[in-house]
This record gives structure tokens, sequence and C-alpha cells, in this order.
């Protein structure tokens, strides 16, 4: 495993990096926010709201993400009729996929957080004179962020090493490329190579965690 | 004058069970209300169908001559809003908004539904904050306080609304013993500067102190009202007897 071997791998390796923190990014910043709007939808009195929500957060946790990848990627296209016009981008499928899988899970943690808030809070907020969407937007939403935080953040991480899976549908990434090299120069070094940046990476995820959690800590 | 509070034949039920039956009663401005009672006689219910945090099933509420509830029919979600606005409410377990400083606790409300000059609220709730003791815990985060200071802070926070009623549910209930007098001391002060009040409480000695009139709730209704005097000094009714026996007061 010399330093020079390493450093001819570093440059395919960080191009795939690259894609696996494009891919964590996108997904997190979308799913977060659908993850939130599926959990009003679940608490929504309107029961078809509702039961869609619910049906919805059955169906992406009670499948593989490896299936549903695979579906988005592979399948679409074949659906009858409409699969012609399903011709994505195998990167920008892979991406609806994790998204929609992804904002299943951060709904449950919210639903979870919200569950954690006593009615009190919510009683104060009236005999304030809140309205229902201030209430939401200056008493809720933050309290419930700080309970969701440490989860969220282990979905999060999580989700730094499910990106590996784009490699099933022939998106390359780290892990790609990694692969290739190895095939290639029969040594193991490029998956420990690989092994220590998606360390790297899910550090920096920890630490600016431990950092947000802090900041909502209200002590 | 006008009563601030007028209640006729209020009821509510639970599918068989009948929280409130019949109560009715009125509440003069400046006027000091204690409300005590066995657990389950319906007293913090009463209290909270004033503010519209529990509906009732029939009777009408009437704050400053104006209808929250007539006959069982509600008022506008707008005319609803208007009335409660000017009650504010303490709560047996404070309620603070734990993610803010006690400042913000304060200042939330003035701020988002009141919009007034951020000035002004901080200048208030400086003075809110002297006035219950705890100036220097502006900056301190709820958790930081003890529980007495917690319900300080509460009343500080119900009162930058102006409210011209304030309600009080069981106040120093979550209290340990040595910390409700800082609290009592707080309502006290507010009952001598003319606020009108209707406090349910278990504080017997309280009650005689600082009411005006004590009203006994006993299975949802009234029954027995009067002076502290009359009330704790000479009962009429066997069952208010034996519920004051209980709660050691007599002696």
């Amino acid at each position: 495993m010399s330093l020079d071997y390493i450093s001819s791998i570093m440059q395919p390796l960080l191009q795939g990096a690259e894609t696996t923190i494009i891919t964590f990014l996108i997904v997190i910043l979308l799913s977060l926010p659908l993850g939130f709007l599926i959990t009003l939808m679940a608490k929504s009195r309107v029961k078809p709201l509702a039961w869609i929500a619910h049906t919805y957060i059955y169906v992406m946790r009670g499948t593989p993400l490896m299936l549903q990848l695979l579906f988005f990627c592979f399948g679409l296209p074949l659906l009858p009729v409409i699969g012609q016009y399903l011709v994505i981008d195998r990167f920008v499928a892979a991406c609806i996929g994790f998204v929609l899988n992804y904002a299943a899970y951060f709904a449950e943690i919210f639903r979870g957080g919200l569950l954690s808030i006593d009615k009190g809070q919510y009683e104060a907020s009236q005999v304030l004179g809140l309205s229902r969407w201030q209430t939401m937007s200056k008493v809720i939403i933050p309290q419930m962020i700080r309970v969701a935080l440490p989860a969220v953040a282990n979905e999060s991480i999580t989700l730094v090493k499910d990106t590996a899976l784009l490699y099933a549908v022939a998106v390359p990434e780290l892990l790609h490329y990694a692969q290739t090299a190895v095939n290639r120069d029969f040594t193991i070094a490029p998956f420990v190579v690989a092994g220590v940046i998606y360390l790297l990476m899910t550090l920096v995820l920890t630490l600016f965690f431990k950092a947000l959690e802090k900041r909502f800590k209200f002590e | 004058m006008t009563s601030m509070i007028e209640i006729h034949n209020l009821k509510k039920s639970f599918g068989n069970l009948d929280v409130l039956r019949k109560v009715n009663f009125s509440v003069a401005p400046g006027e000091v209300v204690a409300v005590i009672g066995p657990s389950g006689s319906g007293k913090s219910t009463m209290l909270r169908s004033l503010i519209h945090l529990e509906e009732v099933t029939g009777g009408s509420i009437r704050i400053q001559g104006e209808a929250l509830v007539e006959d069982g029919k509600y008022a506008t979600p707008a005319k609803i809003k208007s009335i409660t606005s000017r009650m504010g409410m303490v709560f047996q377990h404070f309620n603070l908004f734990p993610h803010l400083t006690v400042q913000d606790n304060l200042e939330l409300a003035p701020k988002t539904v009141k919009k007034e000059n951020a000035a002004e609220i901080r200048r208030r709730s400086e003075e809110l904050l002297a006035k219950v003791g705890l100036a220097d815990k502006a900056n301190a985060y709820p958790a930081n306080l003890s529980g007495g200071q917690k319900q300080r802070v509460a009343i500080a926070r119900a009162l930058m609304m102006k409210p011209e009623i304030l309600l009080f549910d069981e106040p120093t209930s979550a209290l340990d013993p040595e910390l409700t007098g800082e609290v009592l001391r707080v309502i006290k002060q507010l009952a001598e500067e003319n606020m009108t009040m209707i406090i349910v409480t278990h504080e017997m000695n309280f009650a005689r102190d600082v009411a005006d009139r004590v009203i006994f709730m006993d299975n949802g209704e009234i029954a027995e009202e009067g002076t502290p005097e009359q009330i704790f000094g000479n009962p009429q009714l066997e069952r208010t007897k034996s519920f004051l026996s209980r709660v050691e007061i007599m002696g």
C-alpha cells in the first residue's frame, strides 16, 4: 500500500466522493421538508389526507430501499402506456427514490417529536392569543426540532452510507470507483481508502449535529 | 356597573357524565373569587371554559357583557378571540415555553399578536419581571428556574397582554410547600391593585386571606358560596364542613 499508489487512485475516488456528497445534500435538503409535510398530513383532521400519509409511510418503510431505487431507475419505463415518458436520468431517478424513502423516515421522526410536546404548550399559546400558525412556527416546531435532532442525525449518517446503493443502479460514486480500482489492481487498498473517506464524511456530520444539539439545548 | 364575568346555567357533559350542571355566578370588577372543592368537582373545567380551553354543552358565559357562549351557542371564532383576549391564564404546570428565555417568554405574544413597538414591549417586560422579583433572570431559560420562579414568570407573561381578568388554575399545586409563598405574595399584590381574579386553589389559608368571596364546588355545581368568614367560619352544608375538615383548616 505505497503512498504513490494511494495518490494515484485518489483522484477518481474523490470524484466518486463528490457524487456521494452531492447526492447526500440533494436528498437531505428535499426529504426533510417533504417529511415534515407528510407529518402534517398524517396529523391532519382531513381523514383522506391522513390516510394517504400513513399508507405512504407504511409502503416506504415496509419495502427495501434497494427495491425502491431499482423501481425508479429501471421499473418506471416498463409501466404500460406512460412508461415511455418516464425514462429519466438514472441519477435523478435514484435521487427521487432516496428522497421519497427518507421523507417517510423523517416524517415518523417528526411525528414522534410532535407527540413529545405537552398539550400545555398549545394551551398557553392559545390563551396568549397566538394563531394556529404562530403556535406551530414559534412554539411547537422549535421544540420539535430539539427532540427530533438526535434521530435526524442518526438518519443522516445512515444516508451517507446508503448512497453506496447508487452502485447497484450504475451511477458511479465513491464505492464504484473503489471497486473498479480493486478489480484492476488486485489490491485491497482502495476499499480501505474509500472506508476512510466515508468515515471522514460521517465525522463532519457528527460534529455538525453535535454543534446543532448544543444550540438547541435551551439551558 | 356591569359584571366582569357572568355565568348562567353552565353545563358540560361527557356522555352520561355531567362535569358541570347548572353553574351560576358572576364576578364584579376588582373582585377576587377563590374556587375550592374536591378534585373532580368541576372547578378547573369551569375555569377553563371561561377562556375557551373547554367547550361547554349548555348555558351562557358573558365577559364584560359580551357573550362568549349564549344558551350553548358559541360566538364566531373572531368574536371568541376578541373576548378571550381580555383574560389571562396561569396554569398549574406553568406551561412556560422551554425554548425561550424568560424575557422572550414574556415578549413572544406581545410581539407576534399585538405587534406593539419593541421598545415599549421591552420596557413592560423589564417592569413586570421586576414586579415579580425576577429582574435578574431575564436571560435564564425556564429549565434553570425553580418552580416558584417559573410560576412568577408565568404570571408576568400573562400580565404582558394587559388582561382585565386573570384566571389561576391551581397555581401552587405543583410547587414544593416552601415555594408557594413567593407565588401567593405576587397574587396578593395583584389583588391589592384591584385585578379581577378567579383562583382555583387548594390553599385554604390563602383563599381566606386574599379572596373577597369563596365558592365551594362539589359534584359539578356550586354548593355554597359566601365571604371567607362565612365559608370557613360558619359553613352551612354538611359536605362543605366535611371537605374543609378533610383539608385540615377547621382546627
